[in-house]
């Protein structure tokens, strides 16, 4: 925080204070109105009155500057930066607010939830704060989308309406739109000034100028700006805002929030205009807008809505002079910019204490209301006429400005045309127009008949803030140079600098070109409202002439097509959510880019010879290919045959190993592909039956031709898959990794099965993740299982077994051998005297393992192919009535073993999984090799075993529980391990 | 290697798998013990990833930047080597912060919708832990099988045909992945020689020049098995339904699986291409239009969808887009921005999930049909509704803080301000447009698809949002407990933190970055000198 002056200190307390209110006001309870009132009205002044501060402070030493560090080193800090024209700015944000939260108090409903009401107004102001008084670009773009959200939350303050939310959506659609192509633009600008800082940017003018890019960050900047203040054709989402609540309209869509646009433009005035495309995009969109929207306002049949109308063609005006590209337009802007401010509040406010005291802001409905509150109507009478621009009052002056500055104003139109004065004429004539149509059409003409209550003065506090916005519009009009003065000055001239023109503030100024203006467009514009009685008082919707061009339902329809229709169009179309074409679509990009990865740079020759050609092997690898295809063409219609298939390529993918002399690789593919069939077996019984199993009719054309295609990729990935093998297998990297196995595993691995070593020591750690995979797989397995409820078909018994149990039961007497309960009686007698040989097998695979084939996994394995045996011949609960295994201990406890002999090697001062081996005296026997490494193996031996069989009793109980979901069946149904016995034998 | 905190570098994948495994040894019935040695583990993950971060960030001042562990005490030529750098650090932090709001979440009810969540959520943390620490290519490839097993099951946790179907999808999908990661590092093996990822980049100069070919198609078969954790298009649509079926927990640790895809992607593709060598910045461009293609179709689908939960699951195809086009570009600069973005978004999409859920149970059923044909023909109730025009409705508090918190995550995921989202994308933005640059078709691409994608998600979330909160016939009042909202705070306010010292945070991204782009010193840390020379230029 270097040079924190306490000036620049109070600027941070006013920023901040405004969030801080916001935060405790969203605290308090739903209904505490006064609290909350009283809370962001102290907020609000006191913002205020740190401001005033900090403004002497600018009035007497220039620009009040605070640097807090953020993100140094994108050349981003919060740098909060006060000069003339954000002083003022920020005085008229903060004053303002005050006003509206007192008029607030008395408008908003005592059942309303103020508070949330009065945080979100708050938060707003603290977000306009930020803006006016940012000294970075980015910040404004950050207060900026604020600014945008709050005014979204505001407007969607009472959100059980539907305009309300609609019009809160839209705003914020739009303004959000626009700050992220001001956001976007600021980036550009910070390209071509070599800085988001403020003083940087301003300081870098010519250069922005002459740079190529400077179309775009002005078009982006303006895109922004324009959203902001409602320019045309931005302007449909300002009336929609109506919905808020009027203080919200008083406050954030009039004097505020709308005026960030203007203010932004200002304030990069003297760096963007002064340019041909400035001149054309900001005059032309500001001229439009201040036509237009004065036209559409005289039309309107709701308060809110002309005056929100009027608010645009106001913003228009700014807009226009600040695209002028001359000094006096420049004060001007700011001049209007406050008037407008003032007048427009109290208009708002006014019409806010209409709706509240009768019940409805229709003008069609109101009439007269003179005589039930003639002191709000002399406060709008004066209001309006400051809109409309009548001596004496601000609106006139600033009006006056504008008149001087079209008629000096260069136009490089064609023909010497001079379009400006006669604009400026028609656009104040239709601003006297719509100011006459408030003032006559609500409070003169006979007594109201037609509304929801009768009306009578507001509350006097309600009408203070009225009171004191209509002194100022009097005051500035009266006493131009004592009151706004030295204001307008310093705003101007910390915008122009040396540049500010003199300019007079005075009433008076002769009887001068501005003047005859002035009095020509009160004359026509009072003759426009008694030429359009008649058209008005049909009370038509319908604007003439701009009827059918609705802005606001373009709009809708865009984005309806845009964010739904081609949206949803497109997800359909780019994107799936089927399975098949998704797997497809990996295949092919994987294909593809190896492909290309491949050609583009080109596979040269490989550096070792290929091997010869086995006959012999290759008649088994022709086996095994066409088990494999055939596993690949039966899949969908033949689970069954497709599995045996598969087993089948298995088989010799296990010669292969032994053909190349790798045991131990033989032995586990050999143990996996038997269990995993097993598995695979159980489960096949509880898919649901295919219903167009037969194929005998033709399939359509489409099917085959799509079954054709993926025949076709799967070919190329094959045939390239290969190529690719073949293309490593004839490489021989000058070093292998395997190297340094070989030469270590005796030596310092202490095994000399290298394969067992590489397992458990060299990558004992890839061990430790693979038996966690199947510890997770498992429980996954059996998790998935215990919610599993089979299809209804499933659970019947099988028709083969059925008809056993028909014959069963027809036999007069039944003979033993012969029953259902007896099938498989041989095996299963072989089977339990196997299942003690197994288990010891089993013991001596894992013990020899580190020296010979076998190892922790593979014994794991050819345990659990005990069990399996088991369950499978004699049924789950013969088994589980006799043998009882834990599959959970054993993969818990495995788990633990593995990782506990890596922890182990910390107590000894090394990394974890470090391996100890020795040889250790056995009595009796001798003495043996041991190495730590065979603790870790029973780890895995452990969790392989208890893994195996957790799943094989998750598949085997669906027999039992399938049975007793469906109780009927009990009565026939026989043993259970017939059940899964039969399981295996038919699909 | 004697010292005690030497071992903290393995510390996040042993202390989850203990957890796990004795879990799985107590059994499932006994949910205090569960639920206890949960709760101690990812607390003590969470204390040992921040004090990863500061020992990683403060080898800064020693010789070599990483700390390595080699396994088993074997030499660093052919061990199995975890690897802790800043970007790892950073990436184990993330996973314990989104484990703990995962868990503490998941202690409202889920932890009890099926079985063993609490073992299976371990081996997660540990999965992602390993993956984002090792250095060796075939570790990283079993680290990718601990973090997929157990999302199988999470995504499948809690039942119901919506989750079998989309998971099952998920597993289909992601299988076929593991296979072209095999195959992958099978051919690098045997082309190279080595796995380890650090002597694979110092080899990678010395390949034959008939050999770059093929190791260079190795490696685009292994960038596609990336990719597709990564969801990039069109390799992406099984993600969105994943993530929107899965409970809301197992959502939450989804959100930085997608991210293990681009953090590999990050890791190998600048090791092996970051330097200036004959392959340098091979598949940038890819990179670069792959993702801009996803944040294109990632906006559209994030439009194209009225429920919430595939709002959420599209958002992360955009942010994974994000990620990939602005590592794609190849500035280490930007590359620090997507770090940053990486954190905010990890964190809000977690959020989001999570939140979602509570939003969700207060909904009737059908809300969203309603909702869609409320919007088709009109809103009927819309004459009826203007009567009582007088006055708003008091939002109870819950759904305040719901509505407050959607509105957040939102504005993150958007890129707006204040929160940390917008920072992320001027992070990115910010070194594209960095002035003295020209400015190509791809900086201007990048940023166009950043805004816009910013201004789709923003306007498809007020849609739903304001479904979901303002617009909803006869919502009922949702019973959310302070343990299930406490989690989506926290994450939200993480995101505020970032923000509000993003100074300090991006310092740190960029030091990564930086290191990142500079393989030298990753190689230099964790080989032998002799070793690690061969491949200086």
């Amino acid at each position: 925080m270097s040079g924190a002056t306490i000036d620049s200190l109070l600027l941070l307390g006013a920023v901040v204070l405004p969030f801080i209110g916001a935060l405790a006001a969203g605290l308090l309870p739903t209904h505490a109105r006064n609290a909350a009132a009283w809370l962001a009205g102290a907020v609000s002044l006191g913002a205020f009155l740190l401001l005033c501060t900090v403004y002497q402070a600018v009035t007497a030493g220039g620009v009040v500057r605070l640097e807090l560090e953020w993100m140094p080193s994108l050349g981003l800090a919060f740098v909060l930066r006060a000069d003339g024209l954000a002083t003022v700015f920020g005085g008229l944000v903060t004053g303002m607010g005050a006003l509206v939260v007192l008029y607030a108090r008395y408008y908003m409903a005592a059942e309303d939830p103020v508070p949330r009401f009065f945080a979100f107004l708050l938060a707003f102001m603290g977000s306009m704060l930020g803006i006016v008084v940012s000294g970075n670009l980015v910040q404004i773009a950050f207060f900026w989308e604020l600014t945008s959200l709050f005014s979204f939350l505001l407007i969607a303050y009472r959100h059980h309406i539907a305009a309300a939310r609609d019009g809160a959506r839209m705003a914020l659609t739009v303004t959000a739109a626009g700050g992220l192509a001001l956001f976007s633009g600021f980036l550009v600008l910070g390209h071509i000034a070599g800085g988001f800082d403020l003083d940087v940017v301003l300081g870098a003018g010519s250069q922005i100028h002459a740079h190529p890019l400077y179309p775009v960050a002005l078009i982006l900047i303006l895109l922004g700006a324009f959203t902001k203040s409602a320019q045309f054709p931005f302007h449909f989402w300002l009336p929609q805002a109506m919905t808020a609540p009027t203080p919200v309209s008083a406050y954030l869509h009039s004097a505020t929030l709308v005026k960030a646009g203007v203010f932004l433009m200002a304030r990069l005035w003297p760096v963007l205009s002064g340019t041909d495309a400035w001149f054309w995009t900001v005059g032309t969109a500001g001229a439009i807008t201040l036509l237009v929207g004065a036209y559409i306002a005289i039309f309107q049949h709701d308060l809110k809505g002309l005056l929100a109308y009027s608010t645009i063609s106001h913003l228009g005006l700014i807009t226009l002079l600040l695209g002028l590209d001359s000094e006096l337009a420049m004060v001007a802007a700011i001049f209007h910019t406050l008037n407008h401010a003032t007048f427009k509040a109290s208009l708002f406010m006014a019409a806010g204490i209409i709706e509240h005291e009768t019940g409805t802001r229709d003008i069609r409905r109101l009439s007269g209301l003179n005589r039930f509150m003639p002191f709000t109507a002399r406060l709008a009478l004066v209001a309006a006429a400051a809109m409309a621009g009548v001596p004496l009052l601000n609106g006139f002056l600033s009006k006056e400005m504008f008149f001087a500055t079209a008629l000096t104003a260069d136009e490089p139109l064609p023909l010497g045309l001079k379009l400006l004065p006669v604009t400026a004429v028609v656009a104040s004539a239709f601003s006297v127009t719509y100011s006459l149509r408030f003032i006559h059409g609500t409070f003169f003409g006979p007594d109201p008949t037609d509304v929801p209550s009768m009306p009578h003065e507001p509350p006097a506090w309600m009408r203070l803030p009225v009171e004191l916005l209509v002194l100022a519009c009097i005051m500035v009009g009266v006493l131009p140079a004592a009151t706004i003065g030295p204001l307008l000055d310093v705003a101007a001239r910390s915008v122009l600098g040396e540049t500010t023109p003199e300019y007079s503030l005075v009433v008076w100024h002769g009887l001068t070109r501005p003047l005859v203006m002035s009095t020509i467009a009160l004359a026509l514009g009072v003759t426009l409202y008694l030429a359009l009685q008649r058209h008005l008082r049909r009370g038509v919707e319908i604007v003439p002439f701009l009827g059918a061009l609705s802005a606001r339902r373009l709009f809708d329809r865009a984005m309806v097509f845009l964010s739904w229709r081609l949206a949803r169009s497109i997800d359909r179309v780019f994107g799936t959510r089927r399975l098949q074409p998704q797997l497809r679509l990996v295949v092919c990009v994987a294909l593809v880019l190896a492909a290309a990865a491949a050609f583009v740079r080109g596979v040269g020759p490989g550096n070792i010879a290929p091997s010869e050609v086995d006959p012999v092997l290759a008649i088994v690898w022709a086996i095994g290919a066409s088990c494999a295809l055939g596993a690949a063409v039966t899949a969908k219609l033949h689970r069954f045959a497709a599995l045996v298939m598969l087993g089948g390529a298995g088989i010799v993918t296990c010669i292969t190993f032994v053909w190349f002399s790798a045991p131990d690789l033989a032995l586990t593919q050999l143990l996996v592909e038997i269990v995993t069939t097993v598995l695979l077996l159980l489960g096949l019984r509880w898919l649901p039956q295919r219903k167009d199993g037969a194929g005998a009719q033709r399939r359509p054309l489409i099917e085959r031709v799509g079954r054709l295609r993926d025949f076709g990729i799967a070919a190329t990935a094959g045939v390239g898959m290969a190529a690719l093998a073949y293309a490593v297998m004839v490489r021989m990297p000058p070093e292998l990794l395997a190297q340094h196995y070989l030469a270590r595993a005796y030596t310092e691995g202490g095994g000399t099965n290298v394969v067992n070593v590489i397992l458990v020591d060299f990558r004992g750690f890839d061990t430790l993740g693979e038996i966690t995979v199947l510890c997770a797989v498992a429980l996954t397995t059996y998790a998935l299982l215990r919610r599993f409820r089979p299809a209804p078909e499933s659970v019947q018994l099988p028709a083969q077994q059925l008809d056993q149990i028909a014959l069963d039961a027809a036999r007069p007497e039944p003979r033993r051998g012969r029953l259902v309960a007896d099938w498989l009686l041989v095996p299963s007698l072989i089977g339990r005297l196997l299942f003690p040989a197994i288990g010891i097998f089993a013991v001596f695979l894992l013990l020899r393992g580190h020296d010979e084939p076998g190892g922790g996994f593979v014994a794991g394995l050819t345990a659990s192919v005990a069990i399996i045996i088991q369950y499978m011949l004699m049924g789950t609960e013969w088994v589980e009535a006799r043998v009882r295994v834990l599959p959970l201990r054993w993969m818990g406890g495995g788990l633990l073993f593995a990782a506990g002999t890596g922890i182990g090697a910390w107590f000894f001062g090394y990394p974890f999984l470090t391996s100890y081996f020795g040889y250790v005296r056995l009595p009796l026997v001798g003495e043996v090799p041991a190495a730590s490494a065979l603790l870790f193996d029973i780890g895995v031996f452990a969790l392989v075993f208890g893994a195996t069989v957790l799943m094989l009793i998750a598949l085997a109980h669906q027999s039992v529980r399938g049975r007793r979901a469906t109780p009927a069946l009990d009565a026939t149904a026989p043993s259970p391990r017939v059940a899964v016995g039969a399981a295996t034998g038919d699909d | 290697m004697s010292s005690w905190t030497d071992h903290l570098v393995i510390a996040p994948i042993v202390v989850p798998l203990i957890a796990g495994a004795l879990m799985v040894l107590a059994g499932e019935g006994r949910r205090t013990i569960n639920n206890i040695l949960a709760l101690a583990s990812v607390a003590g993950l969470l204390l040992v990833a921040l004090a990863l971060v500061g020992l990683a960030d403060t080898a800064a001042q020693a010789p070599s930047q990483t700390r390595v562990y080699r396994l088993g005490d074997w030499p660093a030529l052919f061990a199995i080597v975890l690897v802790l750098d800043r970007l790892s650090a950073l990436m184990v932090l993330l996973t314990s912060v989104l484990g703990v709001a995962a868990l503490v979440f998941s202690f409202a009810r889920w932890y009890r919708a099926g079985a063993y969540f609490h073992p299976l959520l371990q081996f997660q943390l540990m999965g992602l832990n390993g993956a984002f620490l090792t250095g060796d290519l075939f570790n990283l490839f079993v680290f990718f099988e601990v973090l997929l097993a157990p999302s199988y099951g999470l995504v499948l946790h809690g039942s119901g045909i919506a989750r079998a179907r989309a998971g099952l999808h998920y597993l289909a999908v992601n299988l076929a992945a593991s296979l072209l990661f095999l195959i992958g590092v099978s051919m690098i093996y045997g082309l190279a020689g080595t796995l380890s990822m650090a002597d694979l980049a110092a080899r990678f100069g010395e390949l034959r020049a008939e050999d770059r070919a093929l190791v260079e198609a190795a490696i685009a078969i292994l960038g596609v098995a990336f990719l597709i954790k990564a969801g990039i298009w069109p390799l992406g649509f099984w993600l969105p339904t994943a993530y929107a079926a899965a409970s809301a927990p197992s959502a939450a640790i989804l959100s930085i699986l997608s991210k293990v895809g681009v953090y590999a992607v990050l890791r190998l593709w600048l090791l092996l291409f970051g330097g200036d060598g004959a392959s340098a910045g091979f598949g940038g461009g890819f990179l670069m239009i792959a993702g801009i293609v996803t944040i294109a179709f990632g906006s559209f689908a994030v439009l194209a969808t009225q429920s919430m939960p595939r709002l959420a699951g599209a958002s992360v195809l955009v942010s994974s887009g994000t990620l990939l086009a602005a590592i794609g570009m190849g500035q280490a600069a930007v590359t620090s921005g997507a770090l940053y973005y990486l954190v905010s978004s990890v964190f809000a999409i977690a959020a989001l999930f999570l939140l979602i859920e509570l939003v969700e149970r207060s909904r009737e059923v059908g809300a969203d049909v309603i909702a869609v044909t409320r919007e088709a023909i009109g809103d009927v109730e819309e004459e009826a509704e203007q009567s009582d025009e007088e006055t708003g409705i008091a939002i109870p508090g819950t759904m305040a803080v719901l509505g407050m918190s959607f509105l957040a995550c939102a504005l993150v995921l958007a890129g707006l301000p204040p929160l940390s989202g917008f920072l992320a994308k001027f992070a990115i933005l910010a070194p594209l447009l960095a002035s003295g640059a020209d400015l190509g078709a791809a900086d201007w691409t990048l940023l166009a698809a950043l805004v816009l994608s910013g201004l789709a998600t923003i306007i498809a979330m007020t849609r739903v949002g304001i479904d979901a909160f303002w617009a909803s016939p006869g919502a009922t009042l949702a019973r959310v407990r302070v343990i299930e909202i406490a989690p989506v705070l926290g994450l939200l306010f993480l995101c505020v933190g970032i923000t509000v010292k993003a100074g300090p945070v991006m310092r740190y991204m960029e030091t990564t970055a930086r290191s990142l782009h500079a393989p030298q010193e990753y190689i230099r840390g964790v080989l032998p000198p002799s070793r690690a020379e061969r491949s200086a230029p």
